[in-house]
């Protein structure tokens, strides 16, 4: 396949005087499952919004599947959405939300969204404004993946789930790739959670791309190394994402290029989580300072919503 | 995208009947009485030189109780509007839905263009029929007035009930699409629409045409009377064609009175009126009237009705550019 999912040239947005998104290039491939990460106000939600057609570029230029997001009534069908906080009209029934997918989409999938929905116990006359947040997010997901769109776009869907519904979306959207090889771009701030299902990485810090790339060879090429207070160059290592001073030690993450060799330092593996915050924290960082505990700049739970 | 519209808003469609119902039938049980108290009346006034003067005033009190319902028909459009177009975009935005809606395999400027299409449409019937029931029931009292341009006539009658709530509507659907919160932009829909209808009641409509001027002795009836006319001012000059009176009324002290016409005063308390009205009319007092014939009424009808569709017209082409640009 050569069209990518996503394609961004110098993308940009401004409201009014700041710049929720500078200078975004991002080729995002086909068949993925992109996990798209940052602090609140990083810029997740504008760059979904300008993928959707939601929002016009104010620099740049971003495609979709080949083509610009929104243009037409195709390619809107070929995106599916689910917007942050999972809107859905209140007042309709859960068959009437079905119905609302079925009136304004020609490739709807009547019998996914029914067969996911029953399978999963959610009573049908029931109005939506009255399910739990678990179970509005099932059908959110059950309507966007029921227009059967080739690319599907998640914004914060895990953000306002119990962990067991957090769960239960997560088994849901992984199986529907598996069956219908969807092409996925998730937001998310809870990294922890997109371990397990993500193979493409993109982090979004101030709004600009911070990193961009395929989840195994970022792990591949990143370290974590701690060794003497030291300033100097260390042989093999390409870029230090974000390092931790203490007074006889420095910790530091670092983009290797080649072995790490000098017996002076330590040097193990990094998880995705690390290497997330390594990024989000790191030199340029403005969100947290430097801790030597990497861990503690993750973002609280309670810090929903952007 | 009509299923959904009529899923939307079915609540607003069914109160709007469920009104209209109500005025129907308020209609169906006063009218017939108004029209045969009417009709009793209307013998006698079409046999020239018969005074119906007692007739007259027995059918104005009888029916005077009615012009209750002249501002809770006013209030028709911009219910309407408030209710119908504010929440329209609003409430879709408010609620965040207007992203599920958009992210659809449906176009924005299709999802607009339906739903304020179809509200339009829905608006222009339902106050058609509004506007017929009113025009229909109210006919015999505004014979035996004869007072077609009043306020709460007017306005109530013929097709402008149907433009102004056309334009209530666009203006709440233009008002909610900019303001994006549901009750702030029924307010102001509410204050919006109350202060352009008032200046086109006071500031325009008198000057749709340029009046025209007559002018008849004290002693005479106006020429033009039963013609229908909107009388915008009737004044009273003296023979020099010096003002003397804003609204057609005068005050003679019985001294001055007395000095010109002296029979008229000689040993009585209060003049007869009709005598001091010949002695005025003697004197070359005279009224001087200004006023819209009653022919141009449809006219008039048609001017304030374009008048607010296109400006109904030029809020939803503002409406659907804001949903199309400004939106997301």
């Amino acid at each position: 396949m050569n069209t990518l999912a996503l394609e961004a040239t110098s993308l940009g947005r401004r409201y009014g005087k700041t710049w929720a998104l500078q200078d975004c290039s991002l080729s995002l491939p086909t068949a993925r499952v992109v996990a798209l990460v940052g602090p609140n106000g990083a810029g997740k939600t504008t760059l979904l919004h300008l993928a959707t057609g939601l929002l016009q570029p104010t620099s740049g230029s971003i495609h979709v599947l080949g083509e610009r997001p929104g243009a037409d009534p195709e390619i809107l069908g070929r995106v599916g959405f689910v917007a942050q906080e999972m809107p859905l009209y209140r007042s309709f029934t859960v068959a009437e939300m079905l119905r609302f997918g079925g009136e304004l989409n020609p490739t709807w999938d009547r019998s996914l969204a029914v067969d996911r929905l029953e399978s999963l116990s959610i009573p049908f006359s029931q109005k939506v404004g009255t399910l739990s947040g678990g179970q509005r997010g099932q059908v959110s997901l059950a309507i966007a993946l029921a227009k059967r769109p080739e690319l599907l776009l998640l914004d914060e869907p895990l953000a306002s789930l119990d962990p067991l519904a957090r769960r239960d979306f997560l088994a849901a959207l992984m199986e529907s790739v598996a069956e219908h090889g969807v092409s996925i771009v998730l937001s998310s701030h809870l990294v922890s959670d997109l371990e397990r299902v993500c193979d493409h990485l993109v982090v979004l810090r101030n709004g600009r791309v911070a990193v961009d790339g395929d989840i195994g060879g970022l792990v591949r090429s990143h370290r974590l190394v701690s060794g003497p207070r030291h300033t100097g160059a260390l042989a093999g290592v390409g870029e230090v994402i974000d390092r931790t001073d203490t007074d006889r030690q420095t910790v530091a993450l670092v983009r290797t290029v080649g072995p790490i060799l000098d017996p002076a330092w330590t040097v193990r593996e990094v998880d995705l989580e690390e290497i997330v915050l390594g990024y989000l924290g790191g030199r340029e960082g403005s969100n947290a300072p430097a801790d030597p505990t990497l861990r503690a700049v993750r973002p609280a739970p309670s810090e929903v919503g952007s | 995208m009509i299923w959904l519209t009529w899923r939307q808003h079915r609540a607003q469609a069914l109160a709007t009947l469920i009104g209209l119902g109500a005025i129907g039938v308020f209609s169906l049980i006063t009218g017939p009485r108004i029209a045969a108290a009417f009709r009793e009346l209307h013998t006698c006034l079409v046999v020239p030189g018969q005074d119906c003067g007692l007739l007259h005033e027995s059918f104005d009190r009888r029916f005077n109780g009615l012009q209750f319902v002249i501002p809770l028909y006013m209030v028709v459009p911009l219910l309407m509007g408030v209710f119908l177009g504010a929440p329209l975009i609003a409430r879709e935005v408010e609620q965040g839905t207007h992203r599920l809606a958009w992210t659809q395999s449906v176009t924005r400027g299709r999802w607009a263009l339906t739903k304020i299409g179809l509200v339009a449409a829905f608006t222009v019937a339902a106050t058609a029929l509004f506007a017929w029931m009113v025009t229909i029931w109210s006919a015999p009292l505004v014979a035996a007035s004869g007072d077609r341009f009043g306020f709460g006539v007017f306005d109530l009658r013929g097709i402008v009930p149907i433009a102004y709530a056309l334009f209530a509507v666009a203006l709440g659907t233009a008002l909610g699409a900019s303001i994006r919160k549901t009750l702030p932009a029924m307010a102001a829909t509410l204050g919006a629409f109350a202060a352009v209808r008032v200046a086109v009641e006071l500031l325009l409509r008198p000057r749709y045409l340029p009046s025209q001027t007559i002018s008849y002795s004290f002693l005479q009836q106006s020429p033009r009377f039963g013609l229908g006319d909107w009388v915008l001012s009737s004044r009273v000059f003296d023979p020099t064609g010096r003002f003397v009176s804003p609204d057609g009324s005068i005050t003679v002290s019985p001294s001055a009175l007395a000095h010109v016409c002296p029979g008229v005063t000689r040993g009585v308390a209060f003049p007869d009126k009709d005598q001091v009205g010949r002695c005025l009319g003697q004197l070359g007092v005279r009224f001087v009237d200004t006023y819209q014939p009653g022919g141009r009424y449809w006219l008039f009808q048609g001017i304030e009705s374009a008048i607010f569709l296109s400006a109904a017209a030029g809020l939803i082409v503002l409406a659907v550019w804001l949903i199309r640009r400004r939106i997301s």
